[in-house]
């Protein structure tokens, strides 16, 4: 049987995942407009200049919609069900889908605060960024 | 803007089915064959062809080649589940500009494991989103519900009277394969899927094919007493797509509402074909074309009777939720339905003195936004 789902890791994303190994959230920020944006693309979503740079983030931001999933697409992930699946507001003004761990993930809402953690995954060079309530 | 002289002209459909092993080109050669009965239309005729799909081996020219049809023009229908009116509206373009005057758009799905029907995850769903072990479009649509539902206070109550409404419509409508009576409570304690979003907002995959023909005015008088033509239609496609922190509960529908109805009044729109993956999908689709103000979606449904026989018919054939989801041709399903009402063929379930229909389509379910597809047409009968 398939494991869990993992990054197929690319030239565009290898930064992002690199950062995450070593439990740093990093965005993509245009050295020509300055727009900060995510998940990484290949050009700015601002003015498609191609000239990106990676910048570390706080990792701190506010919940703004979740999702209790029962029922996984990919039924690998069936053991951790339910799974507190969100997007995340960070401070520096982008949304990311992630997911809500812990024990109070039951108690999450809309616009509680949030920190990031790294995620171990089956594949020991990846660790996934996911938060937990502050 | 007003098209000129572009028409619908005929349609065609297969049974339904959750489990067959029937190829999925028999689907589409059903689904024309029926359109072919319909309108007269023989298979030497048809030079125009477009399949609407997401598996890659169907493009449009190979289908050609497999179902020996030799064509003037082809498109294959990309847009997901906006895919079929979208498809409409490039072939309305070819028959403007004089290129073509008859065309065959098809969508369909099985469960022929011949066939890559499952698309491989873009990019930034794989990276970014299945990694965390999420639930598909259930729980993409789970985040949106949540949003709607926390800032407007929208209740289960009322999203679910649009998923009860169009079971009532399936009851006489012998393609659907959801018929059965269903109560707010039956839907309220239907399992949790990906809360807030349950068993019962969910389309149910099924094998099945969809054919909507498309010609000119001309050629339309030569089909069919029975013309229905196109009015007005508008796409937006990427809405919100350079946006950080995008608004989870408006989709591009309200940029094509605003295009749609300054040709007609939403007023004047007799049968609504509304693309409903979900019911949330339908009520924020009637927020954003104007029905009501953005949130206030499920006061409106409270205040109205959605179904056939109501004061403003929705679904009138089950939609997509009942009927079941045969892939793209969900999205054909819901022109098939209009034409079906406004050319007086939908039995049990007529909707009276039905002139015009509203059909949109929605699809592409973009990263942290809503839908990357929406598309609309408006049609009317004419005799």
């Amino acid at each position: 049987m398939a494991g869990k789902s993992l990054p197929v890791i690319n030239p565009v994303d290898r930064e992002y995942w690199a950062g995450a190994a070593k439990g740093e959230l990093r965005l993509q920020r245009c050295r020509a407009c300055g727009v900060l944006q995510f998940f990484p693309r290949a050009a700015c979503t601002g003015c498609l200049s191609s000239d990106l740079e990676w910048v570390p983030v706080s990792g701190r931001g506010k919940v703004h919609t979740f999702s209790l999933c029962r029922v996984p697409r990919n039924r690998a992930f069936m053991d951790e069900v339910p799974i507190c699946v969100a997007e995340v507001e960070l401070e520096e003004g982008v949304r990311m889908v992630t997911r809500i761990v812990g024990d109070n993930r039951d108690q999450v809402t809309l616009g509680a605060p949030v920190s990031v953690v790294f995620m171990d995954t089956e594949d020991a060079d990846i660790k996934l960024p996911v938060f937990e309530l502050a | 803007m007003l098209r000129k002289k572009v028409c619908l002209v005929g349609y065609g459909s297969t049974e339904y089915s959750r489990k067959s092993d029937r190829p999925l080109l028999s689907y589409y050669a059903e689904a024309m064959q029926n359109a072919m009965a319909q309108t007269g239309i023989t298979k030497k005729e048809i030079n125009g062809f477009s399949m609407v799909t997401q598996a890659s081996p169907d493009y449009s020219p190979y289908v050609a080649e497999q179902l020996g049809l030799e064509l003037d023009w082809v498109l294959n229908g990309d847009c997901g589940g906006a895919g079929a009116v979208c498809a409409i509206r490039r072939a309305a373009d070819a028959i403007e500009a004089g290129y073509l005057d008859l065309a065959f758009i098809v969508a369909g799905n099985a469960f022929d494991k011949n066939v890559a029907h499952q698309r491989v995850l873009e990019y930034q769903r794989a990276n970014y989103v299945d990694v965390y072990g999420y639930g598909g479009p259930n729980t993409l649509f789970a985040l949106v519900q949540r949003r709607h539902m926390e800032e407007y206070g929208t209740t289960l109550e009322q999203i679910g009277k649009i998923a009860v409404s169009q079971r009532h419509n399936a009851g006489p409508n012998p393609q659907a394969l959801l018929r059965a009576p269903m109560t707010i409570e039956d839907y309220l304690n239907s399992r949790l899927i990906s809360d807030p979003i349950r068993l019962f907002d969910c389309v149910m995959p099924c094998s099945g094919g969809e054919c909507v023909v498309v010609a000119s005015e001309e050629r339309a008088k030569q089909i069919t007493d029975k013309p229905v033509y196109l009015v007005t239609d508008a796409e937006k496609i990427g809405f919100q797509a350079s946006n950080m922190l995008p608004d989870k509960t408006v989709t591009g529908m309200s940029v094509v509402g605003q295009h749609l109805f300054s040709e007609m009044s939403r007023d004047n729109i007799d049968v609504l074909a509304i693309y409903d993956d979900y019911p949330i999908a339908v009520m924020m689709q009637l927020e954003d074309l104007g029905y009501c103000a953005k949130g206030q979606g499920g006061p409106f449904v409270d205040d109205h009777d959605l179904t056939f026989a109501g004061d403003f018919p929705v679904n009138t054939g089950g939609g997509e939720i009942s009927v079941g989801q045969a892939g793209l041709a969900g999205g054909m399903l819901h022109v098939v339905e209009a034409l079906r009402q406004l050319r007086g063929e939908a039995g049990e379930r007529q909707v009276k003195a039905a002139e015009t229909a509203l059909v949109t389509g929605i699809g592409w379910l973009s990263y942290a936004r809503n839908l990357n597809t929406t598309a609309a047409l408006i049609l009317e009968r004419r005799s």
